[in-house]
């Protein structure tokens, strides 16, 4: 196994040493030539990292597309490169119950994030090569930062402190939008904070770890830390962190890019958005929170790391795939041993495929409930498919015929309405409501009725040995 | 200078390229739009926004009561 990464430079050598990291040495514009490579890099197969090297008018480097393949994602867990999705998935299944690794938190001086300071004039055009991502959106987007904020009321309470990724609009040379939706944790924060009109301190931490970052957009719950996830996802390898300079309770990755400390002004709300959303269309113009910028430290010759989202897949579409998944496989596999998998890589959960064995006539259908009544599936998940256990739900072909050959649609169909959605879903009306659809897809087992029982067609007896005899002779040019 | 989303002429200049004063970027104070000299900008219809639009915001997060 290689090496797992244990900052944002030395994962983008490792995607370049892999041939999964093109470097354009050319100036670009910032419009529209960065956002325009980080959607055709997503539109190949195995797309790569792409690093400008030259933006028009500013300092420094940007990259994007850096989680936007399944080859990149399994060197970002330390794999090799053309590990199966599934197998992604099992693995990260295994390093999850490592949980929790406690960070390692460094001093000051061993932090690279430290390496520069800036407390006045601050300017973030000097140090982000900000630029727009897609065209109606309302101004400069920061899409993939890791932002740090305690909880106001036990700011010693390391479990409570939270890493997430939220949308920050870029409103001044020091001051930014943030969108802190009301089921984020962020937002447990900032009312605690607003209840007493206190600004709430905060952290917004660019261009870490991928597994960082990989971790601020997993759905994890209110008391668990995502510093001590990332510990558990480097295989037991504690992540380094330290403390910000302005505000003692929080702390952000060493390795850190850049890190902007500040504070979420009190009852405060601006126009916001749009914004070119995951869902794959815009979310419109609301009043929302403001964020101003006291401070910054950053890396010597730092790098800014953004992420291109338009209609799926892109970038968004891989970081959000297993994170999504391998939390709602836990919660569920905890009460159904017999869960499998679950793939829940479909516009963050919105459409979820879960594999399981059912002890009794029904089952299937319960699993789906279950899912529906987790943290993260009542708002969001919308569509769910439950497959047999010998269905990989990874893979969609084999999805598509359990539905084809196993669905009766008068009785394996339900529709449930009146439930939670996700707002951002253009199709969720009102925005925050809409109905679920369970397919049932698994072979019925009693006391339902199976009139037609089968016999599967199983693999002939040889046909892993001449999967890879075949191999073999392919790699040879079939000679 | 008028806003290209709102009309207003509350506009001001965020920032200056920090290289070769290569570009500017525009901010409208009211409805907080911005973008850079070296656009071609078309705002939506849909996304233009008006005092009644900006009035009939929705609030996100919804701003507490004081304790
Ligand atoms: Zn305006």
């Amino acid at each position: 196994m290689s090496v797992i990464s244990k900052d944002l430079r030395s994962f983008l050598a490792l995607l370049e040493q892999e041939g999964q990291l093109v470097r354009v040495k050319e100036e670009v514009m910032p419009e529209p030539d960065i956002a325009s490579a980080g959607r055709a890099a997503a539109n190949f197969k195995n797309g790569p990292a792409v690093l400008f090297e030259k933006v028009r008018g500013y300092n420094t480097k940007v990259v994007t597309n850096v989680h936007g393949s399944w080859e990149n994602h399994a060197l970002m867990l330390g794999l090799p490169k053309d590990t199966p999705v599934k197998d992604q998935f099992a693995e990260l299944n295994r390093r999850w119950d490592m949980f929790p690794v406690p960070p390692k938190v460094v001093s000051r001086d061993q932090a690279p994030c430290k390496e520069n300071v800036i407390t006045e004039n601050i300017n973030l055009f000097d140090v982000l090569s900000l630029y727009r991502i897609n065209d109606q959106d309302a101004g400069f987007f920061i899409s993939k930062a890791a932002v740090v904020t305690a909880d106001h009321n036990d700011p010693g309470n390391f479990d409570k402190m939270n890493v997430g990724t939220y949308r920050i609009q870029v409103k001044d040379k020091d001051r930014v939008g943030i969108q802190a939706l009301a089921f984020h944790d962020i937002a447990v924060h900032l009312e605690q904070a607003e209840r007493q009109n206190k600004p709430l301190p905060i952290a917004i931490t660019l261009g870490n770890n991928p597994l960082v970052t990989f971790m601020a957009s997993t759905p994890i719950g209110y008391e668990q830390n995502e510093y001590e996830f990332v510990g558990a996802l480097q295989n037991g390898e504690p992540l380094e962190i330290v403390q910000s300079d302005l505000y003692e309770h929080l702390y952000v990755p060493a390795g850190s890019e850049i890190v902007l400390e500040g504070y979420i002004e009190p009852r405060v709300r601006e126009v916001e958005g749009p914004f070119g959303e995951f869902p794959g269309s815009y979310s419109g113009s609301r009043k929302q929170c403001v964020v101003k910028i006291e401070r910054i430290t950053h890396r010597t010759d730092p790098i800014f790391e953004n992420l291109y989202l338009g209609i799926p897949w892109t970038e968004i579409d891989y970081l959000m795939a297993l994170n999504t998944s391998v939390p709602l496989y836990k919660q569920l596999k905890r009460d159904f041993p017999e869960v499998v998998a679950v793939n829940a890589m479909y516009t963050h959960g919105i459409g979820v495929i879960i594999s399981t064995k059912c002890r009794f006539g029904g089952y299937g259908k319960s699993v789906a409930f279950r899912l529906l009544s987790t943290p993260h599936g009542m708002p969001y998940s919308k569509v769910v498919i439950v497959v047999d256990e010998f269905v990989d739900p990874f893979n969609l072909e084999q999805v598509m015929w359990a539905i084809t050959t196993r669905v009766k649609p008068d009785k394996d169909v339900s529709i449930i309405e009146n439930c939670p959605g996700m707002p951002l879903d253009p199709s969720s009306v009102p925005a925050g409501m809409h109905s679920k659809l369970i397919i049932d897809a698994t072979t019925p087992v009693a006391p339902e009725p199976n009139p037609r029982d089968v016999e599967l067609l199983m693999p002939p007896a040889k046909t892993g040995y001449w999967e890879d005899r075949l191999k073999e002779l392919w790699n040879k040019g079939g000679k | 200078m008028t806003c290209p989303r709102c009309d207003s002429e509350n506009v001001r200049i965020m920032v200056t390229a920090p290289v070769d004063n290569a570009w500017e970027v525009y901010l409208c104070e009211k409805c907080h739009y911005s973008w850079r000299s070296t656009e071609d900008i078309h705002i939506s219809e849909k996304f233009k926004l008006t005092d009644e639009k900006i009035d009939a915001m929705g609030v996100i997060p919804p701003v507490p009561p004081l304790d």
